[in-house]
């Protein structure tokens, strides 16, 4: 830091003041005394509202303009904003006349009186909500960039603020589409979320981060109602979506990690201090932003530790970031971190070793062995193998070869050996021993024609040798279990598929499995299924496990590991979880402002108390999905939403993972509907619709979204249309909801709901773990999948664009848009299916394949060949580009579709077309008719 | 009629037990919700009474019967079946890992047994002071 002193205007004089760390300034000849430094503060005194309370600075000159801007603000919010707001603006604002006006202006006035010029003072950066020519099909983001993540502008966002404090805050325009005239368009669901828009000032650091990025934490409203009757009164449900630990790719701006232990916090509330709040009193204490308590700031939190000088407050991360985290000191500890602890339970059973499951499983370990989370060299790992019996493998420090150790009493599970059954990761490979073990396991049990699992058993032995630490079991199992506790018995009846009973093969048929996923969740464990049998399974029971440990289920039917592209699957995905940095002893909570609870959760976690949520480990990718509830009305202008988790990291850290966003408070119910966000409301849905069917029906649960769906429909028509509650030719819905029928559809067509007498039970209950548990970045694809042509694609199209593989555009998902001679793509996240038409020309088929002609090529699974011609490549690039752009450890299978092929295959490419009619279900055009019926017939409601 | 005195004496106890039972579980549901329990905890302590309290009640249920007390059979025979389906179902016991979504419905039950309670111990008061009242003429 430059001496301020040099810099001092003559006639002043600075001192270091210990006791508040900061520089006083002093005016010699009058004795006055102030904390701004006089040359930034002279321009400033001719402006009488700058003067009065004193301003909440760090000290140097060098960030006196955000000083400035942060005290401007906290008297903005007293009132007297307009003058410090003007003086703000950057030099690109117009001058004060005409920046002026806007100040008086009604925003329905300005409209129509002054549209154009409003305009041109937005420029690029604002999306014109003024533009009268507006009617048309696009809504409104598409237009303007928006002041959310990733803008490459911030001044453009500031501009926006300053807009915003001459202005006021202007109303959202809601547009309403007709859904008889508009068809879905999948380009749609990629757009951003309706905008925040926030009140002016309402953060303390004019930063585009300082609400969280939508993938991290969105809600299905982006306005809340101010009370709970008018959230009743839009029908539209409110709750949060949330992922907040997805992986975050190379060109994602990384989260930012607060060292210092400084950890602000609100006495009452226990809010994390984030961008939202005031700083009172010279910057000295802090409101908090959700129970308007006042705290004192920290000592040290202007204080840069690392080079032991006075810091400057506005560079830190959490006030600047909705998405954060902190390095927890040791009161956030229960007990000091504990190493990774992975548990490998293998079935070797006949049907196991026959698939390939075990060579595939034990060497894809071997292989990641090195990707295994383990820089400090405490990850600790235990194999165990099960059939009818156990079989532990103990391996003592130095030792290279393992002994194989038999326990065949699975009735009272005990561990054969008190030692050196659980290894430490680098210790066991010292010796080459861990290797040989691996390596080994197959040859061991290759003839082992015993039939049966002793699962249960396995599972507490796993649970029994790392209780003390807590981590996670791998369980690998391809058969039912038969043994000892947890044995299953096989339900599956055709007969009842279909009727109100089948939603009692969807439920866990023994309480085990409730049972010991409560103790795992005491003890800090985890539990991830990896199940491959071809015969019934009963995935619902065994998904149990997972869904209340905070694990996941992968299922992988008929897994036979001579297919190559079964064994590239697995063991990609499987090589995927076991690299996945693993995050311990996580507990979440969500806090809320005053007037707002948490209601009830969907997931994979351990409900512990009223608002608290056990993890023993947090899977990267998983999305939650949290209902709020209005308590009280809110006379807020925001109101703000902080989802923290405390966890350990493998590395052995403590931290706090922070996920703040603000909400505007509205009483319009335009503006409710208006901010509704389609993809968190779809992904909301999908997790309620699952509950259902486990608690009631799978029929209840299905009318329960479609009746859903039509109340929003009918709330809408009858207060947002001219229509009111009489019958109307059309149907209308707002523009950012205009997805939302077409995304219900795929949910009630997607296999965890469908109905259908044909779904296995063990295909179902797969699809509604996935549902309960995938983050809305690959649950919207999986609910309505995404279609490309690719014989005629646009030449740009894969090929390598600034942003990585071009993709072609995507199409709505109906058949009329396959062609006899065409090449299409159809990819839900979980399968890729490359659909061949009839007539398609040798050539293409040659290009592709490398076949001579449509005939020869057969269907099913497959890996693509990559061919020296530039189309093939295309190919290869969007299949690959495909695989690469969801989050998740996910490798979807390539299918190749005949379109004069195995029918069971070509239906099931084509039941992903879920804008198509099939069976019973109905086509988008049935059931945009069938909603239409409904929203007039009961109209009068 | 010294049959009848000392039914009712009974029924009055165990009404007065099944009584303090339910405040038991209210007590328990509040401290759940104000967090001073965890789930874990709170349902392996009330399923430890959720047997002997139906129990309880079919028994005295099951005595009005045999004793022909029709007024007071019938009054706690809807309790009955309700308490026996549950139980056949299988879904009488409290769940750990749902039972912050099914809370409310706990509590609501658990008020309306209380309520029922409480009805039927004064009922069984009244009618074992009548039958005192008959004993004495």
């Amino acid at each position: 830091m430059a001496s301020p002193a040099e810099q001092l205007p003559p006639g002043w004089a600075s001192e270091w003041e210990p006791t508040n760390q900061r520089l006083l300034f002093i005016e010699t000849a009058t004795g006055h005394t102030q904390w701004e430094h006089p040359a930034e503060t002279a321009g400033a005194l001719q402006q009488p509202a700058l003067e009065s309370p004193p301003v909440a600075s760090a000290p140097g000159i060098h960030h006196s303009k955000r000083r400035q801007y942060a005290a401007g603000q906290t008297q903005a919010y007293y009132g007297g904003a307009d003058e410090t707001s003007m003086m703000q603006q950057p030099m690109s604002q117009p001058p004060p006349q005409a920046g002026m006006e806007p100040q008086l202006f009604t925003p329905g006035l300005a409209a129509t009186s002054a549209p154009n010029q409003f305009a041109m003072q937005q420029g690029q950066a604002q999306p014109q909500y003024f533009d009268p020519s507006q009617g048309q099909q696009q809504p409104d983001y598409l237009n303007g960039q928006q002041p959310s993540y990733g803008q490459p502008n911030p001044n453009a966002l500031a501009d926006q603020f300053g807009q915003m404090g001459l202005g006021g805050p202007k109303p959202f325009s809601l547009q309403t589409a007709n859904l008889l005239t508009s068809p879905p368009d999948p380009r749609e669901l990629s757009l951003p979320p309706p905008e925040i828009r926030l009140p002016p000032n309402a953060t303390v650091t004019p930063s585009q981060f300082a609400n969280a990025d939508p993938s991290y934490q969105r809600c299905t409203l982006n306005a809340f109602p101010n009370s709970s009757s008018l959230l009743s009164k839009s029908k539209v449900p409110l709750a949060l979506i949330i992922a907040p630990y997805r992986t975050v790719s190379e060109n994602e701006p990384p989260v930012p990690l607060v060292t210092d232990t400084v950890i602000a916090r609100c006495r009452r509330c226990r809010t994390y201090i984030n961008p939202f709040v005031q700083f009172i009193d010279g910057g000295n204490r802090w409101r908090c932003c959700m129970c308007n308590l006042s705290n004192e700031v920290p000592q040290m939190f202007d204080w840069d530790q690392t080079r032991n000088q006075p810091g400057d407050r506005w560079s830190r991360a959490e006030l600047s970031h909705g998405t954060v985290e902190y390095v927890a000191p040791t009161e956030y500890m229960v007990r000091p971190p504990q190493p990774a602890v992975y548990v490998f339970l293998i079935d070797v059973s006949h049907a196991a070793v026959q698939s390939g499951m075990v060579a595939t499983a034990t060497r894809t370990i071997l292989e990641n062995l090195d990707r295994i989370p383990d820089e400090d060299e405490r990850t600790k790992i235990a194999i165990i193998c099960f059939d009818v019996s156990l079989y532990f493998f103990s391996l003592s420090p130095g030792q290279t070869d393992p002994t194989m150790l038999v326990v065949s009493d699975v009735d009272d599970v005990f561990l054969p050996k008190p030692t050196d059954l659980l290894l430490n990761l680098a210790e066991a490979r010292t010796g080459g021993g861990l290797e040989s073990l691996l390596t080994r396991i197959n040859d061991m049990f290759k003839e082992n024609s015993i039939i049966g699992s002793a699962m249960g058993p396995a599972l507490q032995a796993g649970y029994k040798l790392m209780v003390p630490i807590g981590g996670k079991i791998i369980a690998l199992s391809a058969s039912l279990p038969s043994l000892g506790v947890g044995a299953l018995k096989n339900r599956e009846d055709p007969k009842i598929l279909g009727t109100a009973k089948e939603s009692g093969l969807l439920q866990a048929a023994s309480t085990f499995y409730k049972t010991f996923a409560i103790e795992c969740s005491r003890a800090q464990v985890t539990v991830d299924m990896f199940l491959f049998s071809s015969a019934y399974q009963d995935v619902a029971s065994m998904s149990c496990l997972p869904h209340y440990t905070s694990g996941q289920t992968y299922y992988y039917p008929a897994f036979n590991a001579a297919r190559a592209e079964d064994a590239l699957k697995f063991a990609h995905e499987f090589g995927e979880v076991l690299a996945m940095p693993i995050m311990l002893e996580a507990i979440m909570r969500v806090r809320a402002s005053r007037g707002l609870r948490m209601s009830s959760f969907h997931g994979n976690f351990f409900v512990r108390s009223t608002d608290l949520l056990a993890m023993p480990t947090v899977s990267t990718n998983q999305g939650y999905a949290i209902e709020i509830q209005i308590e009280e009305t809110m006379n807020v202008p925001f109101v703000v939403l902080q989802t923290a988790i405390l966890h350990t990291t493998c590395y052995g850290e403590r931290r706090i993972r922070v996920v703040t966003t603000a909400y505007p408070v509205t009483s319009n119910l335009s503006e409710v509907f208006a901010s509704a966000d389609q993809v968190a409301l779809a992904v909301l849905l999908a997790n309620k619709a699952v509950e259902r069917s486990l608690s009631h029906k799978l029929e209840d649960a299905r009318d329960a979204v479609f009746n859903k769906l039509v109340e929003i429909l009918q709330t809408y028509k009858s207060s947002m249309t001219a229509a009111g509650a009489g019958a109307s030719a059309q149907l209308a819905v707002g523009e950012n909801l205009k997805m939302l029928p077409v995304l219900i559809l795929g949910l009630l067509k997607n296999v965890g709901i469908r109905q259908s007498a044909q779904i296995p039970p063990d295909i179902r209950a797969y699809s509604q773990a996935l549902l309960t548990s995938l983050p809305a970045q690959l649950l919207i694809p999986y609910i309505y999948p995404s279609f490309y042509s690719l014989h005629n694609m646009p030449p740009e199209a894969g090929t390598v664009g600034p942003e990585g593989v071009i993709m072609p555009p995507p199409l709505p998902l109906t058949s009329e848009r396959l062609e006899r001679h065409g090449l299409f793509l159809i990819e839900d996240g979980q399968n890729i299916f490359l659909w061949v038409g009839r007539d398609a020309v040798p050539q293409l088929v040659m290009d592709v394949f490398n076949l001579p002609s449509y005939d020869v090529l057969r269907g099913g699974k497959t890996t693509l060949p990559t061919l020296d011609n530039p189309f093939s490549q295309r190919v290869n690039a969007i299949i690959q580009k495909t695989r690469e752009m969801r989050r998740g450890v996910y490798y979807p299978h390539l299918y190749i579709v005949k379109e004069d092929g195995e029918p069971p295959l070509r239906l099931w490419a084509l039941s992903a077309l879920v804008q198509d009619r099939a069976d019973v279900l109905p086509s988008y055009q049935q059931f945009i008719s069938s909603l239409k019926e409904k929203v007039n017939g009961n109209g009068g409601y | 009629m010294g049959g009848t005195i000392w039914l009712f004496l009974f029924a009055v106890i165990m009404a007065a037990a099944l009584l303090f039972c339910m405040v038991f579980f209210i007590i328990m549901f509040s401290d759940l919700e104000s967090d001073y329990i965890n789930p874990i905890d709170l349902c392996n302590k009330l399923n430890q009474f959720v047997l002997p309290e139906n129990i309880a009640h079919g028994f005295l249920t099951i005595l009005f019967l045999i004793s022909a007390q029709w007024i007071a059979f019938l009054l706690n025979a809807p309790l009955l079946l309700f308490n026996a389906n549950r139980i056949r179902n299988k879904n009488h016991m409290y769940d750990a890992t749902e039972i912050f979504r099914t809370l409310p419905a706990h509590k609501k039950e658990s008020f309306i047994k209380l309520a029922f309670y409480l009805l039927s111990f004064f009922y069984y008061l009244y009618r074992m002071i009548v039958a005192l009242i008959a004993d004495n003429e």
